[in-house]
């Protein structure tokens, strides 16, 4: 009952029935009443906020009520399955911002150059002292990183507590399942950031550690597959090839990307140092051989099998020494399957494999940057680029004296 | 169990063995039946209050242990049987370990007078009334052992506490029976339970009532006033909330049990989960009629009995089965009841305790004496006790007479009572606010 008063409305509670008011002790009756109900009332769940009566219990293990999706607990680690690459960027925010300070982690830096790169080497969450609040996930630019809903945590290794970005990390595809809409908000800008920070992340770097194996193993199978296919007999090698062309997977893209940056900053590299020192004087005619040499190679390949058959063994090589010699073998294949494959390509290697090009400065645009197959065999530190120089020349010249020997 | 165990050895086996031997041989077995019996019951019972409870507070209880978590208890027991027994230093060693037993034994001794079934009572003596609440207030002297031997001074306090409850209440419990006393005139408590067949009129009270068995003591005003009376001594007796005071957890730890631990804890535990039973079903014997209900004096009737010999032993089993149900239905519900009023009311204090039970039950069941003196006179009394005006009525007008007179007397002394004694506590009340605000003020001054 209410009752209405100037400032608003007074509510009153009956207490018990007015024969039970006059009647002593019959009150207590009432108070039992209550107990009765919600006795009589516990044989049904409780249908909701509203309702006090029926059991509220839910019986945990068997029973698992739905998680809000703004449940936190402790933070995780994302990253897209799609190209590997984990969000983060290692800026620090989180690291800096987190109450406990549980978070560690080291940036990325890029072996070849050692300068930082977008991307997290190592990331150390101190579950056990974490305390869930959730800071680390909203200051996050990126959206890396987010709060599990996995709260059954309890181990009795206390080590286990200490967790590293392997078991941090969790594909995207498991944040959209636990938490769709708030996920759907930041879907866009994060996967757009993610493809700029993408961009400037040399080889495998800032991958999930779970698939950069995967990775490698795939790029090991495609190198096989590209070896097998080049050693097979020319008229295949068109059918082959073009298939291998096409099929550029994600990581494959990343990879000739980081190839492509490695060669400009050992272009760069070049043509700073060139004036100081005739070692690295050296270097740019040697590279320029090289690429030469590849180009001839590919060429070659091109003429014998009238397709872009060598291509896309070399876009797969990685800017280190055993990546070069890799490249190196690749280019001789190249050029004794051409010389193996048509004669009228040995002509071409013969007359231009050998001598080495004049050295023309590095600032100028080098012809074949663009190519995959010229900048594939082009390593970012020099002594490799020149041992691959010299062993593709090799390589050319082989084929050139084995296939024709008139030439030489 | 004599006409059982006599009829075996010396019926079939002819053996010939003596009267003594064979009484010996029954009252053993019916012993161990009852100290198997007995801690089952506890175990039972405590499982029935936790999941009852639970219910009252939208919970579900325990249900984890076996089926519905009816093993809980023997995972309790088992966890008790594993605990370290502690005895303080400071305390007195001998006394200490005796008082578990001497609160245990009493209410074993309890069961020696509780009629099971009919025919199934251990040993049916012409004062069993009497025993019961004789034996059962002993366990008071178990209680003040342990408070005194544990030289702790919350164990002293629950121990006191407990003794002055439980000699408070005992008067009104007491009271309230003897009022059933007088209905019946006897104190065995197998003839109180043969009083109360018939069909909400006794038959001892109007001849010719059909006998369902349920002439219970609880449809007379007389009866039903004593068992309000009683049920809430009893609460008061078997340590139940509101009345808990002897073990108040929130201000006393556990009161005499403090310093208890493992399986002497467990005994004390036992025996007041054991003395609610009993206590429950005393009362479902003197008010609720026992093992009373519709269908066991039929199958008694063709049963083998010292009335009926050469009945047929399977009625006795069917009367057997059908009585115990009814008994151990009736004392459930009591225990539910007193699980009903540990969900819905708070602890009182010691003052208001005393009061209530000094003040209140104390003169309700003397005015319910009277009323049962009322009932005799006109039921039972004639012109040899100087009653001539009912000389000419019929027994039905008789007992509605009777009725009417004592429900008047009944109602009018308890709602006079009552406003007497809510308006007591009021005033009472007022004056310790005044010493109150005066003593305040003259710490202000």
């Amino acid at each position: 009952m209410t009752v209405k008063i100037e400032r608003g409305q007074i509510v009153t509670v009956e207490r018990g029935q007015r024969a039970a008011r006059r009647i002593p002790g019959l009150g207590l009756l009432d108070g039992m009443a209550v107990v009765w109900k919600h006795w009589a009332g516990s044989f049904r769940k409780n249908q909701g906020f509203n309702d006090i009566h029926g059991v509220f219990t839910f019986e945990y293990p068997e029973e698992r009520p739905k998680l809000p999706e703004a449940y936190r607990n402790m933070p995780i680690l994302l990253y897209d399955e799609e190209t590997g690459h984990e969000l983060c960027t290692s800026c620090f925010q989180c690291e800096r911002i987190c109450p406990p300070q549980v978070i560690h982690m080291t940036q990325a830096k890029d072996p070849a150059t050692g300068k930082p790169v977008p991307a997290v080497a190592e990331f150390v969450i101190e579950y056990d002292a974490c305390m869930s609040c959730g800071f680390c996930a909203e200051v996050c630019p990126f959206d890396a990183i987010k709060m599990d809903h996995e709260f059954e945590l309890s181990t009795s290794d206390h080590q286990k507590l200490t967790v590293f970005k392997e078991q941090l990390n969790r594909p995207i595809s498991y944040y959209e399942r636990i938490a769709p809409t708030m996920w759907a908000e930041v879907r866009e800008g994060a996967m757009k950031k993610l493809q700029g920070n993408i961009k400037r992340r040399p080889d495998v770097i800032g991958m999930a550690p779970n698939l950069a194996e995967k990775i490698a193993a795939r790029r090991r199978e495609l190198e096989a597959a590209a070896a097998a296919a080049a050693a097979a007999a020319a008229p295949e090698a068109p059918a082959a090839a073009p298939a291998e062309g096409r099929k550029l997977t994600p990581e494959e893209k990343a990879a000739k990307l980081a190839a492509i940056k490695a060669a400009n900053a050992a272009k760069k590299g070049g043509g700073a140092t060139a004036p100081d020192t005739p070692a690295t004087e050296a270097a740019p005619a040697d590279e320029k051989a090289a690429r030469l040499a590849a180009i001839r190679a590919r060429n070659a390949a091109k003429q014998a099998g009238e397709a872009p058959a060598a291509a896309p063994a070399p876009e797969a090589a990685p800017a280190d020494e055993k990546a070069a010699r890799l490249a190196a073998i690749r280019a001789k294949n190249a050029a004794k399957k051409a010389a193996e494959g048509a004669d009228g390509a040995p002509e071409a290697t013969n007359v231009s494999a050998p001598e080495p090009a004049p050295a023309p400065p590095a600032d100028g645009r080098p012809a074949p940057s663009g190519e995959a197959a010229g900048t594939g065999a082009a390593p970012a530190d020099e002594k490799a680029a020149r041992l691959a120089a010299i062993r593709a020349k090799n390589a050319a010249k082989k084929a050139a004296e084995g296939h024709d020997p008139e030439g030489s | 169990m004599y006409d059982i165990v006599n009829s075996l050895i010396n019926v079939a086996f002819g053996w010939g063995w003596p009267g003594w031997v064979i009484a010996l041989i029954s009252h053993l077995a019916v012993t161990t039946l009852l100290f198997v019996i007995a801690p089952f019951q506890m175990l039972f019972l405590t499982y029935y209050e936790r999941r009852a409870i639970a219910r009252m507070q939208d919970r579900i209880g325990p249900n984890r242990v076996g089926p519905a978590g009816l093993f809980q208890p023997i995972a309790d027991g088992v966890k008790m049987f594993t605990k370290e027994d502690i005895v303080p230093t400071a305390a007195d060693k001998w006394v200490h370990f005796l008082a578990p037993c001497v609160v245990v034994a009493p209410t074993m001794l309890m069961f020696a007078v509780l009629p099971w079934g009919p025919g199934m009572v251990p040993a049916d003596l012409n004062v069993g009334l009497l025993f019961f609440f004789a034996i059962s207030s002993i366990s008071a002297v178990g209680l003040m052992m342990a408070g005194l031997a544990s030289s702790n001074k919350f164990a002293l306090l629950g121990a006191m506490r407990a003794v002055a409850q439980m000699v408070s209440y005992e008067i009104p419990a007491v009271l309230s029976l003897l009022a059933v006393v007088m209905l019946t005139g006897t104190l065995s408590v197998v003839q109180l339970i043969e009083a109360q067949a018939g069909l909400f009129i006794s038959s001892a009270d109007v001849p010719g009532i059909p006998d369902l068995g349920l002439g219970w003591f609880i449809f007379t005003p007389v009866g039903f006033l004593a068992f309000i009376v009683f049920f809430i001594a009893a609460l008061a007796e078997g340590e139940r909330t509101p009345f808990d005071i002897p073990e108040a957890d929130s201000e006393i730890v556990a009161g005499y049990m403090t310093e208890y631990s493992g399986m002497k804890f467990g005994l004390f535990y036992l025996a007041q989960y054991v003395l609610n039973f009993l206590l429950c079903a005393i009362a479902a014997v003197i008010f609720f009629g026992g093992w009373q209900g519709p269908g066991v004096g039929w199958l008694y009737d063709r049963a083998i009995s010292p009335a009926n010999p050469d009945g047929n032993w399977v009625f006795n089993v069917l009367a057997g089965f059908l009585g115990v149900f009814y008994l151990l239905a009736k004392t459930y519900a009591f225990f539910f009841v007193m699980v009903w009023v540990r969900g819905a009311f708070p602890r009182l204090r010691v003052d208001q305790l005393m009061d209530f039970g000094w003040k209140f039950l104390i003169p309700l069941t003397l005015v319910n004496i009277v009323s049962a003196a009322i009932w005799v006179a006109l039921l039972r009394w004639g012109p040899e006790q100087g009653i001539t005006f009912t000389q000419n009525w019929a027994p039905i007008l008789r007992w509605g007479v009777a009725f009417v007179v004592t429900l008047a007397v009944n109602v009018a002394a308890y709602i006079a009572l009552a406003r007497i004694f809510a308006a007591a506590q009021a005033e009472q009340g007022r004056i310790d606010l005044d010493e109150y605000r005066d003593t305040l003020t003259a710490t202000l001054r």
